[in-house]
């Protein structure tokens, strides 16, 4: 104790440079709970390692702050008369990380090599599987990139800027070893992947000869200025650990932190909480082939009881925008009525539960505790359920063990939240489907799948339009699941940073800066 | 002593085959299928079924595990599911780094401890007694995560003296890796200090019991003597073999206190693996942890003629 903080600081500049919070002057030291999973974009990724690569790599096109398509390494596209041929005019001068020019041979060359590659996470999207086969991709002349599919896609951009896609990101030739084998992007990002130590961290620096293009931010197109020099990310799984990290200033930003969490440091001087709703969804599952809850009366029974703005109000604390319809509030395609949601009623619950033949009968609510949005729903659920004479229970499960069950079908009602779905025709993709085929589809109704279908080929946004109102419409009335609200993310900022926000989910660096 | 340590070396290997077969079986019956969870939400049927050709999940287990098996006899541990690097590389990797704090930490706790419980011993029964082995109890008795956490607390947050997170190794930085050390290693003696504080307090009580003890006092030797030179060597005996116990027991990994001090060692690899599925990492990672038990143990036992002439290694 007698030893003075300065004379310990003194000692400790020896090896400042190693230690959190004492690295160079415009570091900006971020968490992230697991390391990332690889620096490969689109190829073994989690939600995790695409929110860090992707202030790497850059694809042709990218998702704008509603989802739109904006462009980004291609300044334009046109698409032919019969829908089966892009044209990409590419932006020139832009630099790969490595100082080499790119051509529009190296977007043919980058291009091939992912969208052909098996462990590609998006192989479906491409392949003619599921959606259209990419049938060639050829460079005319040095700026100019045609890409020919087997059939019209109206998702094709879509699929090219999704994230769990690696934003089809374009890099380099020297990315790969001689042998084939992944080395690291080298791509055209605003940061050039830096050193990589894997359970413990990697590196991010600011790439000086960034194209600069837009005049402001817009989801991952837009203007990507960069005012750091070097973004830190250190692996941190605890939750405590991290947040003493933020308070001693070794940490800038915590990502990903619970609402909970969060809204404890809400009023602290300093921290500036940064909390926007995603396309992922936050939802109660209903197993409609279950003896119980295939009757529709009981599914509204239970949608009567569950008071959702409150249940989202409590989950989030505050945090969160309620949600009853599959198309995001953020999208452009979240109009009026999209906001006409569940009517909670408790007095018209006996009624509904005596429809469908109720009599007591144990109803079991999956959950787990990695989310704390699921554990603490199914809770305030259960409550609300047994209040109005429904006999609920919760059974808790580890989280992979859950997903075993999400995708044998095997539960009655489940707290779930899917991943990230940019596009309301993406959404109702994930629930929409055969239960025959696909055990873990939650709606299995043809006339929805065919609408889905359609919203998929569909280009014109009005006619898009319209087939999601139809769909809402038709998704209160059969309920076959509880929609919540929308994936919600909550990151902290300490003190001297500034610009820090979050969207969809994504920590994107380019705009933020740490003062000193 | 050779014949002693080579028999001893052959008898581990049913046990290692024994401990390769539980694990393999027991991971596998755990619900949850590697490659859903890497695929997540987004897979389809036919996605998730190419993952699970592509970890060779889509063959009979008994197929499966006789094709590790045959690695491993290789010296080939396999590779990470989930990010493609070879199990030995990471399983070293890792395990050097827990070693690090765990060497550190059971030195320690040995030079504080052994000390500590004869003294308790030798005023059995006196305040200092008391004091010594109500400390040992109340260290025994708080969980490690909470003591991690309010040592980082205390001198990471409050005083400021130490970095509340991060890991550098020593091998790269040695002043800034012993700094990263501090917290945790102070963790690890706290909670072991109360466990080898009550075996040397009991076994020195035992040996000061002995007859030979009494002749010893009975000749006029000063009390320090008799602590010193006669009673000390016997009574570190059982202590010797505690020490191995723990530190086998360590050396497998402390996931708890390498989680809340970031330190990316053995026992949240084995967490992190368990979690994800990443079923070679955890065979791989189980198989070493025993291996290493079997190993401390038999130096433990070659070892233990030094501090009991009695006992040899035959």
């Amino acid at each position: 104790m007698s030893l003075p903080r300065s004379i310990l600081r003194a000692f400790l500049s020896s090896a400042a440079l190693a230690l959190p919070g004492m690295a160079a002057a415009n570091t900006l030291t971020v968490q992230i709970t697991a390391d990332i999973r690889s620096s490969q974009p689109g190829i073994n990724r989690d939600a995790g390692t695409d929110s860090v690569v992707l202030n790497v790599v850059e694809g042709l096109v990218a998702a704008g702050d509603k989802g739109e398509i904006r462009p980004m390494l291609a300044k334009s596209w046109t698409v032919s008369a019969d829908g089966k041929t892009y044209t990409f005019a590419l932006r020139e001068g832009v630099k790969f990380h490595n100082g080499a020019t790119m051509t529009a041979a190296d977007v043919q060359w980058s291009l091939e090599k992912l969208i052909r590659d098996p462990e590609f996470s998006c192989k479906t999207f491409f392949d003619g599987s599921r959606d259209a086969k990419v049938e060639s991709i050829k460079a005319a002349g040095d700026h100019t990139v045609v890409v020919t599919l087997d059939r019209p896609d109206a998702m094709f951009l879509n699929y090219m800027a999704q994230a769990q896609c690696g934003s089809t990101g374009i890099v380099h030739r020297s990315s790969f070893n001689e042998d084939g084998s992944w080395k690291a992007p080298v791509a055209t990002g605003p940061f050039v992947f830096g050193e990589w130590k894997r359970g413990e961290g990697l590196t991010l620096k600011k790439f000086a000869d960034y194209s600069i293009t837009g005049d402001k931010p817009d989801g991952y197109g837009g203007r990507k200025e960069v005012l750091l020099d070097e973004v830190k990310y250190v692996v941190v799984p605890d939750t405590a650990t991290a947040v003493a990290g933020l308070r001693s200033g070794a940490l800038d930003v915590l990502p990903y932190l619970p609402p909970g969490e969060a809204a404890k440091l809400k009023d602290e001087k300093g921290f500036t909480i940064v909390a926007a709703p995603h396309g992922g969804l936050v939802t109660m599952l209903f197993q409609t082939t279950d003896p119980l809850m295939s009757n529709v009366a009981m599914r509204h029974a239970v949608i009567a009881a569950l008071d959702t703005p409150q249940i989202v109000d409590s989950v989030t604390y505050g945090l969160g925008i309620p949600n009853n319809s599959l198309v995001a509030s953020g999208s452009l395609y979240h109009t009026a009525a999209h906001d006409k949601g569940y009517v909670y009623d408790p007095s018209a619950v006996p009624g509904l539960l005596q429809k469908a033949g109720y009599k007591g009968e144990k109803i079991t609510i999956l959950t787990n505790r990695r989310s704390a949005i699921n554990y603490d729903t199914a809770i305030i659920a259960q409550a609300m359920l047994q209040s109005v004479g429904i006999n609920a229970e919760i059974e808790v499960l580890e989280w992979a063990s859950q997903l075993d069950r999400f995708n044998s079908g095997k539960y009655q009602i489940m707290a779930f939240n899917y991943s990230n779905r940019t596009d309301p025709g993406l959404a109702y993709q994930t629930v929409v489907g055969s239960k025959a085929k696909k055990a873990n589809t939650v709606w299995d109704d043809t006339e929805a799948s065919a609408l889905v279908n359609k919203s998929l080929q569909e280009a014109d946004p009005a006619k898009r339009q319209a087939i999601f109102d139809d769909l809402h419409a038709r998704f209160l009335d059969q309920a076959p699941l509880v929609m919540l609200a929308n994936g919600l993310d909550v990151g902290v900022a300490g003190p001297k940073v500034k610009g820090y926000r979050t969207w969809q989910g994504f920590a994107r660096f380019w705009g933020v800066e740490r003062r000193k | 002593m050779l014949k002693f340590a080579f028999t001893r070396l052959l008898s581990a290997i049913p046990t290692l085959f024994i401990v390769s077969v539980a694990v393999f079986g027991l991971i596998r019956l755990i619900p949850g299928d590697p490659a859903s969870l890497m695929l997540g939400d987004l897979a389809d049927a036919d996605a998730l079924a190419a993952a699970r050709k592509a970890m060779g999940l889509d063959r009979p287990v008994p197929v499966q595990f006789a094709i590790w098996l045959g690695d491993v006899v290789q010296g080939d541990l396999g590779r990470s599911v989930l990010n493609g690097q070879p199990v030995l590389d990471l399983v070293l990797h890792r395990f050097a780094t827990s070693a690090q704090m765990v060497l550190i930490a059971v030195g320690l706790s040995v030079l504080v401890a052994v000390p500590l419980g004869m003294a308790a011993a030798w005023r059995q029964n006196g305040g200092l007694d008391l004091a010594i082995v109500s400390m040992s109890t109340l260290l025994l008795s708080v969980p490690t995560f909470w003591l991690g956490l309010m040592i980082l607390l205390v001198f990471g947050l409050k005083l400021g003296w130490l970095p509340v997170l991060g890991y550098v190794s020593i091998a790269d930085n040695p002043v800034a890796g012993l700094i990263y050390l501090v917290m945790p290693v102070l963790t690890l003696v706290l909670h072991e200090v109360g466990i080898i504080v009550r075996m040397a307090r009991a076994s020195t009580l035992d040996v000061l019991r002995l007859d030979y003890i009494t002749h010893a006092r009975a000749k006029g030797m000063s009390e320090s003597a008799v602590l010193l030179h006669h009673a000390a060597r016997n009574a570190f005996g059982p202590t010797w073999t505690l020490i191995g116990l723990i530190l086998g027991n360590l050396l497998g990994g402390v996931a708890v206190v390498e989680t809340v001090f970031t330190i990316p060692g053995l026992g949240r690899l084995i967490v992190d693996s368990i979690y994800a599925r990443d079923y070679v990492v955890v065979q791989g990672c189980l198989l070493f942890v025993a291996l290493t038990y079997l190993l401390v143990n038999l130096v433990v036992d070659l070892l233990y003629p030094l501090f009991d002439p009695r006992v040899t290694a035959e």
